[in-house]
């Protein structure tokens, strides 16, 4: 149940983002340097999202401890992303990608919001990791690519570290959720 | 005028062996501490170990998108505050330690005193 979870949760970004070779032979999406703005926006807002779920729902001082940290790094980013488009003159423009990643994030927060508490912590986590390694894929292959503003690539650049850390940290978390 | 003082003889006789020996060796240079930097920076800290001598300073500046902060482990014996993007964070350091970033604890770095 969990692991089926874990993939229905990474599905759409998979669909959306990663390379034919997924099996689902769907086209990359085409972005201009807005609706790109607006798929960082909506992806560390749902980040964000999620997190809050977790501080109201888990007891686990592991996991909120997690989650204190993604409310806090994503919103951050979403600062400088603002900073950054409103000194370019840029605004972020809804589009077909930012709008499904927004549609998904409120089935997955359902879907965490429906755990019961002993399944929420594992269902939470393993969310995140999924959640982090898409949007990583589709940070570094669709959306740095198709940038065109240099500071805009730099900046989405600059966010893959913290995205790399936050994974490994779930990741850590999850090895011992899981035991 | 010396020669003609016996007490004053004696005084240059006794401080003759000091000049000279003043002269001929230095005390030990006094280490004068130093500061050395540590970069926060791509979700690292760079370098990730650093030897230094006792009583020099570390600087950590955060370099990066998101708020660290630098403790050590496992005992918390020091910790900076939060260090937001582009603050930074002194410390004298006294003894070999290891250290991390209790928001990002997979962030690890390590002092190393000579």
């Amino acid at each position: 149940m969990l692991k089926t979870f874990a993939a229905w949760a990474v599905f759409p970004m998979a669909l959306l983002f990663l390379q034919p070779q997924s099996g689902f032979a769907q086209q990359t999406p085409k972005l201009a340097d807005d609706e790109i703005a607006s798929v960082a926006v909506v992806a560390n807002q749902n980040d964000i999202d999620f997190a809050k779920i977790a501080e109201k729902r888990s007891k686990n001082a592991e996991i909120l401890k997690f989650a204190r940290t993604m409310a806090a790094d994503h919103q951050s980013v979403i600062d400088q992303a603002v900073a950054l488009v409103t000194k370019l003159k840029v605004t972020p423009k809804d589009n077909a990608v930012s709008k499904k990643m927004a549609a998904d994030a409120k089935k997955t927060q359902k879907m965490l919001n429906a755990k019961s508490a002993n399944s929420f912590d594992k269902a939470y986590i393993d969310n995140e990791v999924a959640y982090h390694k898409a949007v990583i894929a589709a940070v570094e292959t669709v959306l740095i690519p198709q940038a065109q503003n240099a500071e805009l690539k730099a900046l989405l650049q600059a966010v893959v570290p913290t995205l790399k850390t936050h994974l490994e940290h779930a990741e850590m978390v999850q090895s011992h959720i899981s035991k | 005028m010396n020669i003609r003082n016996p007490r004053g003889n004696s005084l240059l006789i006794l401080a003759f062996p000091l000049i000279v020996l003043s002269s001929c060796s230095s005390a030990p240079e006094k280490y004068i501490p130093k500061t050395d930097t540590v970069m926060i920076s791509q979700m690292k800290f760079q370098p990730a170990e650093l030897t230094v001598h006792k009583g020099d300073t570390v600087v950590w500046v955060n370099k990066d998108m998101v708020a660290h902060d630098v403790t050590q482990v496992p005992s918390s014996t020091w910790s900076s505050k939060s260090l937001a993007p582009g603050q930074s964070w002194k410390m004298s350091v006294e003894e070999s330690d290891d250290y991390f970033c209790s928001v990002h604890v997979v962030m690890v770095g390590k002092l190393i005193v000579q």
